[in-house]
């Protein structure tokens, strides 16, 4: 296997509010691979959107980075200087966000904001980065891409702003796009060519792609491998098609269990979570999950799980593990 | 450029303006000639036969709806008649030079404004919570709670009283000015006087809309390009920050048009102002009546001027 281009180690990201310290990354840790798709799924507030933030250092104040390493291609960003970081942004690393229309700027044009990515980190002519603006637009399948460069992005819609969007972020061949919700603010069939563009594009530049979502579906529809967050912490991670099938963490469980399904027996109730996330500022004693875990047992009240193998390049942080839960559950049936 | 249909907007938009001063001028026509008495009345010394002949001469012998329509057809001309103190003095030429006066003033002051409050706003919000977004604030809450007379007397306490005491004459503000064209300094200082509370508002409303535009996600995009924070601010932020300072232009520039009455009055300007308040005095309504159609024509036109602003800065509106 070819070393990560990405490196995250322990990464704790804390807001330092008036309330008190919400800590909302938590000792969060992974490997991007080269060319590799990874999602990162979890309910809102469970730090996912942080963990991106922090990997261009683009958290606002009173957030933090207080802890941990973010090693691209070995250098390490948490500690480097901000010309140094500033660098690497749209460079290395782009990133494309949750609403395509308030994350472009009203008041230029969608050709100039693009062709402003290539000029912060190349000299090149007016004429060129128009041509390759063009061209980007183009390959993020926008018609009349020789027109539309001139527009705003009132004049666009949805679905192409956001692709207008990726085509910023692809406009420096970055190692790696980081995307942020990029579908939630789409109609399902522009989702899906949304995802369908990103599939491609992945496998023509070979671009990494962290997707950070709430859904599961549009990981399963892009990713090879997934982290499941919870409270700032990876509670389980592996290859998407071993998650979906042999969840072992219950969280990962319930997060599958309510997908509604056309397949599914109508007498089916689709199963929620109960409760609410958890207060990051007071997290949870123990597993920060037992509060609304329905296979708590004792141990999990006042002792905190770590990552633990549960199957090949499978973990989960959890004592029960699905695959005992379930076993109990159906000697307790017979 | 301007499309087809901006260039019709703006057509109709002149239209409006050039009705808006024929109502104003009539209004204020119908207005002055209920008062009673008239010009000639303090001339003692006037025997019945000459006033006879005055009255004849500005047609006051008429009756008052065919003095009204050999007004407005003279103002369609753009003739606004004869002053009636300085017999046989045109009104249109005489407003005409007192208006650019006024407008050096006014401009200077409207630059003035815009440039200090923009500047002291913006870095109050880039500064947030430091020492200078505090004195930038505090400055600004002196400057919008003193009417600009207040001002103006303070500056001629300053510069042409303690300045000149203190330089033995030397160097000092001296009241009053002569001919069409001032000198800067002779400008710069009512100019200051008549923009500062402007500039504390520009200043506090830009401030506000800066801080707003930098929490956007626009900006954290901007910043994600890899783009250094001097091009984020300038090129991302300010320019939507403007779109709420613009707003307020229009307003913002009648009052500098209504304040620089009192102002040119305070600092001797021969300006459209101190002669409204001259004319006011002596009775000479054609020039009451001219400086108001002026009033209205300026007022009109600044926020024509705005509204193209708008476009200009703001690709979201069209006409």
């Amino acid at each position: 296997m070819t070393a990560p281009v990405l490196q995250v180690k322990d990464l704790k990201t804390q807001f330092f509010t008036d309330d008190g310290v919400v800590k909302a990354v938590d000792g969060v840790s992974f490997d991007l691979h080269p060319g590799e798709t990874l999602g990162i799924v979890g309910e809102s507030g469970c730090g996912k959107s942080v963990t991106a933030l922090s990997i261009l250092r683009l958290v606002q104040e009173p957030g933090r980075i207080t802890n941990g390493q973010i090693l691209f291609k070995g250098t390490d960003i948490v500690t480097m200087p901000d010309d140094d970081v500033r660098d690497i942004r749209g460079k290395d690393i782009a990133m494309i966000f949750q609403d395509p229309l308030s994350s472009l700027n009203p008041v230029l044009k969608v050709g100039y904001q693009i062709e402003e990515a290539m000029e912060a980190h190349t000299r090149i002519s007016g004429k060129v980065a128009l041509s390759r603006a063009i061209q980007l637009l183009k390959q993020v399948r926008i018609p009349a891409a020789e027109s539309r460069v001139e527009d705003y992005p009132h004049q666009f819609s949805g679905g192409m702003r956001q692709r207008a969007m990726i085509a910023m972020g692809l406009a420096n061949k970055p190692s790696i796009l980081i995307a942020d919700e990029p579908t939630t603010a789409l109609d399902v069939t522009v989702q899906a060519q949304i995802l369908e563009l990103l599939r491609d594009l992945n496998q023509e530049t070979k671009t990494a792609i962290i997707l950070i979502t709430h859904n599961m579906g549009v990981v399963a529809g892009l990713c090879k491998r997934v982290l499941v967050m919870y409270a700032g912490r990876i509670v389980e991670q592996g290859p998407v098609e071993q998650i979906f099938h042999d969840p072992q963490h219950p969280y990962t469980w319930s997060l599958l269990q309510s997908i509604p399904r056309l397949d599914a027996d109508r007498k089916d109730r689709l199963l929620s979570i109960e409760g609410l996330p958890p207060d990051l500022i007071k997290p949870p004693s123990g597993c920060r999950f037992h509060p609304r875990c329905r296979f708590r047992i004792e141990r999990c009240f006042h002792d905190d799980p770590s990552l633990m193998d549960v199957g090949p390049d499978q973990a989960a942080a959890c004592w029960v593990t699905m695959r005992r839960a379930l076993a109990q559950d159906g000697q307790a049936r017979a | 450029m301007l499309s087809r249909r901006a260039l019709i907007y703006l057509g109709e938009r002149l239209v409006l303006v050039a009705f808006t001063a024929v109502a104003v001028s009539s209004i204020v026509f119908l207005g002055v000639h209920q008062l009673p008495g008239n010009a000639f009345l303090s001339d003692r010394r006037i025997d019945p036969v000459a006033l006879q002949a005055i009255m004849h001469h500005y047609h006051l012998d008429l009756s008052l709806f065919d003095q009204y329509k050999l007004f407005v057809s003279g103002i369609l001309r753009g003739d606004l008649g004869e002053s009636l103190v300085n017999r046989g003095i045109p009104i249109t030429p005489l407003l005409l030079r007192e208006a650019t006066v006024s407008l050096e003033v006014g401009a200077a002051a409207l630059i003035f404004t815009i440039g200090l409050g923009m500047v002291l706003g913006v870095i109050a919000a880039i500064k947030q919570n430091s020492w200078i977004d505090y004195l930038a604030t505090a400055t600004s809450v002196v400057g919008y709670s003193m009417p600009n007379f207040v001002i103006a007397t303070v500056l001629v306490l300053i510069f042409a009283v303690y300045l000149y005491n203190w330089s033995g004459g030397a160097i000092y503000y001296e009241i009053g000015w002569n001919g069409t064209y001032g000198t800067l300094g002779q400008i710069s200082i009512p100019a200051f006087a008549l923009g500062f509370p402007y500039a504390s508002i520009v200043a506090r409303l830009t401030r506000a809309s800066m801080l707003e535009v930098l929490r956007q996600d626009y900006i954290r995009t901007a910043k994600a390009k890899g783009l250094s924070d001097r091009i984020v601010i300038i090129r991302h932020a300010l320019r939507n920050a403007l779109i709420p300072v613009v707003t307020i232009l229009g307003p913002l520039t009648i009052g500098i048009i209504t304040g620089s009455v009192v102002i040119e009055n305070v600092f001797g300007i021969p300006g459209l102002g101190k002669e409204f308040v001259q004319s006011i005095l002596s009775r000479d309504y054609n020039i009451v009546i001219g400086v108001f159609t002026f009033y209205a024509l300026a007022i009109g036109l600044a926020n024509l001027l705005v509204d193209f602003l708008y476009t200009a800065i703001d690709p979201r509106i069209r006409y």
